[in-house]
Parts: C-alpha cells; structure tokens; sequence
C-alpha cells in the first residue's frame, strides 16, 4: 500500500450566481439561483514516501480544494483517500499531527509579534516536548537562516523572510509531509532560492513527503520529478516532467514581427496565432527544421524581426492547457 | 486550559504593541459604560422606582448582565469575531492543529479594552450591594455567584449560536445582536417590570430571566422560593444544545466548504 493513496475523489460545491449590479444584488437577496461546480472530478493518484510531487494546474483547476481535501479541512462529496492508513477527515485530530501545510496566501504567524513567539505556541498546540522542541527550532533556524528575523515583529519581515518563518512554522512538529501551496508567491530571486534549497534539504535528511502546487515552473523543476497536471477538476498527466518535456523536446517557438498577411499550411506547423504586431508559430523541428521554414515563411511575407524560444516548461504547460483546451 | 493562558499572554502583548490605541480605547470603553450608568440614574432621579424595584436593586441587575456580557466579550471574544474567521479563511487553518476546534476558537481573538467594561460593572455591583440593605445568608451568597456564572454562560451560549450561524450564511447576522445586545439592554432590568410576553420569552426561548430575575427576587427578600436559588443553573443546561449546534455546524463547514 503506498504512502498516500486517493481514489476516485470528487468534490461539489453549491454557489450562488448573481450578475454584477445594485439591482441584481438585491435581487438574489430575495432570491438566490444556486448551481453547483464540480472542483475536482474523480481524481486518483498515489505517492510513495520520500516523493516531492508537484501539483500543478491554471487557477480554478481544482489544486487548492485537493489540497483541502488531503489536508482534512474539506470532506469529498464522494471517494475515499488514505494517508499513511488514515483518512484525514476522520481521524483529524491524530492525523493532522503528522503533516505540515503552508498556505502561500495566508499567513500564520501572529502579526504583531516576533515569530519565535508563534513557535513557543504552537509548541504547545502540537505538544511538542521541550527537548524535540528546542532541537528542531535549532535546526530550522540554522537552515533557514531565521537567526535575525525571528526576534523582529512579523509586520516588520519582508515577505520572503515571512514566509521562510511560515515554513519554519510548519516543520517545527517534524510533519511527515509537507503540503506547500504556492510557497514562492510574490517572492524575489534568493529567497525563491532558499526556499527550495529547504524543501530538497528537509526531503532527503528526514524523508519527507511534498506536495507543491505552484505556478511557478522553475520551482517545479528546481524540485519535483514527477509532476501531477490538473485541469477542470480532472487528472490530466501524471508521471515524470523529464518525459513531458521529452515529448515537446522538438518544439520551437517562433514570434515573428510583420506587417504582412501570412497564410501558410505546412506539414509540422503545430499552431499559428496572430498577434499585435505579428505571429506566435510552434513547429515541430523534426517535422520541418527551423531554417527550412524560416524560408519558406521569408518568400511569403517580409519579416521585420524574428525570435526564436527553445521549448521550456513553461511553454509546455501552456501547450498542454491548448491541447486539452483548459 | 494551559493553551489558553498562553494565547492570552499572546494577546497582551500584541494588544500592548499599539499603546496609545489601546489607552484611547479604553477611556472610550469608560464613557460607553458610563451612558448606560447614567440613563438609569437619570430614569429614577425622575421616576423614583419601576414597579416596586429600586435604584439599587435595578443597578444589582444591571451590573450582573453587564458583568457576564463584557466577560464574553473580553475572554472569548473569539466567538464573537466568529464571521471574521470564516470569510478571512482561517477557520481552514484551525482545521489542520491537533486541538479542539472551540477551544481554538475562543483563543482567535481576545480584547483586552473591553476589560475596562468588566471593572466597571464590578464596581457598580459593589455600589449596588453596599447601598442595599440585604439580609446575607450563604443561600443568598450562593446565588449571587450562581447569577454571575449563568450571566457569563448565558452570553457564551447566544455566541455560540451566532457563531454556528455564520456556518450558513457566512456572515455574522443582525440577529444577534437581537440576543445578545438588545436582550442585554432588556434584562438590564428586573424582567419582571415588562408585560407577560416578554417575561415568557425571555424565561422559555432565551433564559435570561433565570439569570438575573427569579434569582434576583430571593437575594432581594422578594420571595422566599428556594427553588430561585438554583434556577442560574438551568442556564448551563441551556449551553448543552448551543455546543451541539456549532459543532454541527463545523461538521457542515467541512463538507460543504468556504
């Protein structure tokens, strides 16, 4: 049996639709239409411990409620989800014990006060003894690089020292997985660096399990092997990034400035979208190598300027989202 | 219990981060309290007494909902500052610590200015026991400290219902403030000055004549009914459906989410 094993989990939320305006606000006071959403729709997945997984998706594809959902704080309209032999919403408060979550969004360390204080309290909302206490919050400090920051107010803490207090938070119970949402938003060069730097760390010292959901790629390829794609509620690749990344390996992007009409049709042409001042075209190069089509393309139009982009992981995911037309 | 205490600790000293705010508040909480004071002086400066109640025994009432009122309000404010929780999503975060959901609901929140209300209720329960010449027995003494405990559990209990509310409609409903601050203003008197239908519902729907009028008749020598002096006591039976409530409506949280 894997470490996290979930099955066929969907989830149904009820919301209320009104149109924008006075009138219709007061409308719907009276009289509320309903419809319901499908957040997540019959998502299965496993993870073996030790992985980082990342979970990735456009916004409103369902990551924050599966998140939710193997966290505990939300019950699945139907499906069934172990994790480490328990399903968190049953067994919360045992369950909750063993797992960290930072919310990138949300903050929990109190405002107004250093954040060395928030530890000593969660210290005793986990009831953590003193000895294990002192270690870990040795530890993270250390590799956090938090000596400095944790006696200041947390209103006074840039945002990326705030937030590597926030994961400090997090791990200060030793969790045995670690559920990042959005962990590097908003976040400048070095500290996106020591974050990720942290979550390698702590998941090859003490084995522990991550899921990351981002949208920011190079975080996903800085960590994650494998990578989970949602989309409209639905599983859409799961597996390894270097394999997705093999399969688009042979796409070059091309934006081509013009003021010309272009009409071309060519085997290999993946897309071609007009913009302002031109076009995006993917081709495949082992279809039509580059130089080929750039002059095949020069006959027809006069190209003012043209830019030629390797295929990343960003571009992919974009791509992705085309072909499924998420 | 011991979690508690160190939120509170926790509470202070952001509380003591912003001084002057807090000094401003606070004065401000005094002639807000100081308002009501004077309404009801001012009433029987001109009325000399309500229905056979006196300045005196009227302050003894007052003084006793304030009491439990600005306890709720200052120790589990939490409660009250429930809507604030969900619509800011930190209820989620509740969710995820290894500890009961009340509990740390009661902890979110604390507000040290309202103490100031607390004080002075005290204070004006002293000024109302000094001037009243009340034969003590320890019958009597018992149900005064039962008075104030229901006084404090009966405000408890209309927080959290107001609370579970916020489950169903996200935000805090004016409704409560129905309860809790226009039934405080009633039970400031003896209930029994208002007509029967009031008297009945506030005994039968929300108890706060077993707070602070059947009780309030024996320590007073108005009736010598022994059955009063347990009658606060029906309070807390009251609080047992108010837990079931809001945790059923914590159990709906989850499933129907944010």
């Amino acid at each position: 049996m894997s470490f996290i094993e979930v099955n066929n989990i969907s989830k149904t939320f009820k919301v209320s639709v009104r149109q924008s305006g006075l009138k219709n606000a007061v409308k719907s006071f009276f009289k509320r239409n309903y419809k319901y959403v499908e957040a997540v729709k019959d998502i299965s997945f496993k993870v073996e411990k030790g992985e980082i997984v990342g979970y990735i998706g456009p916004n409103g594809a369902g990551k924050s409620t599966t998140i939710k959902i193997l966290s505990g704080i939300l019950i699945p309209s139907s499906g069934t989800c172990k994790i480490n032999k328990m399903t968190p919403w049953e067994h919360r408060k045992e369950y909750v014990k063993k797992i960290g979550v930072v919310f990138g969004q949300r903050s929990q360390l109190w405002w107004d006060i250093p954040a060395e204080d928030t530890f000593d309290l969660l210290k005793d909302v986990y009831d953590i003894n003193e000895e294990e206490y002192q270690k870990t919050k040795k530890d993270l400090i250390e590799k956090l690089n938090l000596k400095d920051i944790i006696h200041m107010p947390v209103r006074q803490l840039s945002l990326g020292q705030r937030m590597r207090c926030e994961i400090a938070a997090s791990l200060l119970h030793s969790p045995e997985i670690l559920f990042l949402d959005e962990p590097t938003i908003g976040l400048d060069a070095t500290s996106k660096k020591i974050v990720r730097e942290f979550v390698k760390k702590i998941n090859k010292e003490k084995k522990v399990t991550v899921i990351l959901t981002t949208h920011d790629m190079s975080d996903i390829e800085a960590l994650a092997k494998r990578i989970i794609l949602i989309g409209k509620g639905r599983i859409l690749y799961d597996g390894y990034l270097r394999k997705l990344k093999n399969k688009y390996d042979n796409n070059k992007y091309i934006n081509i400035i013009t003021n010309d009409k272009l009409t071309i049709k060519h085997k290999g042409i993946i897309s071609k979208e007009k913009t302002k001042d031109g076009y995006n075209i993917i081709i495949d190069s082992k279809i039509i190598n580059l130089s080929d089509f750039l002059n095949l393309i020069s006959k027809k139009i006069k190209i003012e300027d043209v830019e030629v982009e390797n295929e990343n992981i960003d571009n992919i995911i974009v791509s992705l989202y085309k072909e499924y037309e998420i | 219990m011991k979690l508690y205490i160190k939120t509170l600790k926790m509470h202070i000293k952001a509380t003591l981060e912003y001084k002057a705010s807090f000094i401003i508040s606070f004065l401000s909480q005094i002639l807000v309290f100081f308002s009501y004071y004077f309404i009801i002086l001012s009433l029987f400066d001109k009325f000399g007494n309500i229905k056979g109640f006196t300045l005196y025994e009227v302050l003894l009432c007052f003084s006793i909902i304030q009491f439990g009122f600005s306890f709720c309000e200052t120790f589990i404010r939490g409660i009250d500052q429930f809507d604030k929780l969900i619509i800011k999503g930190d209820f989620d975060r509740l969710l995820i610590r290894p500890q009961n959901i009340l509990i740390q609901v009661i902890c979110y929140d604390l507000d040290l200015v309202k103490m100031s209300r607390l004080v002075q209720s005290l204070i004006v329960l002293v000024i109302a026991l000094i001037n009243l010449n009340i034969e003590w027995t320890i019958l009597k003494l018992l149900t005064l400290i039962l008075m104030l405990l229901s006084a404090i559990a009966i405000f408890f209990g209309i927080f959290l219902l107001a609370a579970a509310f916020c489950f169903l409609t996200v935000q805090g409903l004016e409704v409560r403030n129905l309860f809790t601050d226009g039934g405080k203003h009633i039970a400031q008197y003896p209930i029994g000055v208002f007509n029967k239908g009031f008297v009945l519902f506030f005994t039968v729907i929300i108890p706060y004549a077993f707070v602070n009028y059947y009780p309030l008749l024996y320590v007073l020598g108005k009736s010598n009914n022994t059955f009063y002096v347990l009658t606060p006591l029906i309070v807390f039976i009251y609080l047992i459906p108010c837990f079931i409530i809001f945790n059923k409506g914590a159990k709906r949280y989850q499933s129907v989410g944010n």
